[in-house]
């Protein structure tokens, strides 16, 4: 196989045996926004909107260019939002109204100590 | 903290929230906020499966460890299906993963890695660190497993294998790390808590503190 035909072996987002950074020990503790948007990921999953594979191939469909820029959640957040464009289920006209919404009202305070007086206890599992 | 593969064009994530709200957090509100308008999603749903994820840490993979340790038909069923032998435990699954648990052994060393993403047994560990999901990591996982463990401070003799398991969306991998030496007198208790996250995802081996050893044995 010459090398160009050996290109069409590796998928977009295939990154097993390709040349990378030296590796760092790194971690942090998620933000709220980003647990939230974790939990999102799970919920849109279980209620079978947008399952696993489908977010992995969002994230590849991104282009090389947007994903070295997004972080890990930033990369979820707006893949979330272009399948659920795709598949009708928001608009991006909607999207951009309750983006404004929410700038207004965040700026009194935290969003989610506010959602967190909504609701019970019990468990989804 | 470094918790990023790339040059910053954007506001460091830190800066998140507070008097200028960040573009992506309001993102993800504006979305589960028109989901739940849309009866898509249940009000709850969110914060109830942040309760799911706080509840998931490495003390139960720790558990199932140990438990492997102690009880051999217990790790027998464990090996034969991972996902049902955690069930018996009372670790519930929340998602439809299914789990392969690979023993290491003093001929093979078992490393997880998810090449394409981020999958990750997560049901038993919870969330995974930064450095699984980012390219280093997951790039050299399969090409240069030996010298990426040296790095962790595991020096794999050559004569043991290593072998490296990519996970898929269905399906997620957890080592099950070999028993330290003189840990005989050990509770299974004492046990679990010997088990760190890294050593089930094979980075690592569990070792013993010498000092935890002697009480153990007193």
């Amino acid at each position: 196989m010459n090398e160009l035909a050996n290109l069409l072996t590796i998928l977009p987002n295939e990154t097993g045996g390709q040349d990378s950074a030296p590796f760092e020990r790194t971690e942090h503790e998620l933000l709220p926004w980003e647990k939230r948007c974790h939990a999102l990921a799970d919920v849109l999953d279980l209620y079978k909107i947008i399952n696993t594979e489908e977010k992995r191939r969002g994230v590849e469909a991104l282009g090389s260019n947007l994903v070295v820029k997004l972080n890990y959640y930033q990369r979820w957040i707006v893949v979330f939002a272009i399948i659920l464009f795709q598949k009708g289920i928001l608009t991006p006209d909607e999207l951009a109204k309750k983006m404004e919404e929410v700038e207004a009202r965040l700026s009194f305070g935290d969003e989610f100590e506010a959602m967190e007086h909504v609701g019970g206890k019990e468990q989804i599992c | 903290m470094n918790t990023h593969e790339h040059n910053h064009d954007h506001p460091p994530i830190e800066e998140a929230g507070g008097t200028a709200p960040d573009y992506f957090e309001m993102m993800e509100t504006a979305v589960r906020e028109l989901l739940i308008e849309r009866r898509l999603i249940e009000p709850d749903d969110i914060r109830r499966q942040i309760e799911v994820l706080d509840s998931r840490t490495p003390a139960l993979g720790g558990k199932v460890v140990a438990r492997a340790w102690v009880d051999p038909e217990f790790r027998a069923r464990l090996l034969a299906d991972g996902r049902h032998a955690c069930e018996e435990l009372g670790i519930t699954f929340y998602d439809d993963t299914s789990l392969i648990v690979l023993e290491n052994t003093d001929a093979v060393h078992n490393l997880i890695v998810c090449t394409l993403c981020s999958c990750y047994p997560r049901p038993v560990l919870g969330l995974p660190p930064d450095w699984y999901k980012l390219k280093p990591y997951r790039a050299r996982a399969v090409k240069e497993p030996r010298a990426l463990l040296k790095e962790f401070g595991t020096l794999i003799p050559d004569e043991v294998e290593i072998r490296v398991s990519d996970s898929t969306a269905m399906v997620r991998y957890l080592v099950l790390p070999q028993r330290p030496e003189n840990t005989v007198n050990f509770t299974e208790e004492q046990l679990a808590a010997l088990v760190t996250r890294d050593a089930m995802i094979g980075v690592i081996r569990v070792n013993v503190d010498p000092a935890q050893g002697k009480e153990a044995v007193q």
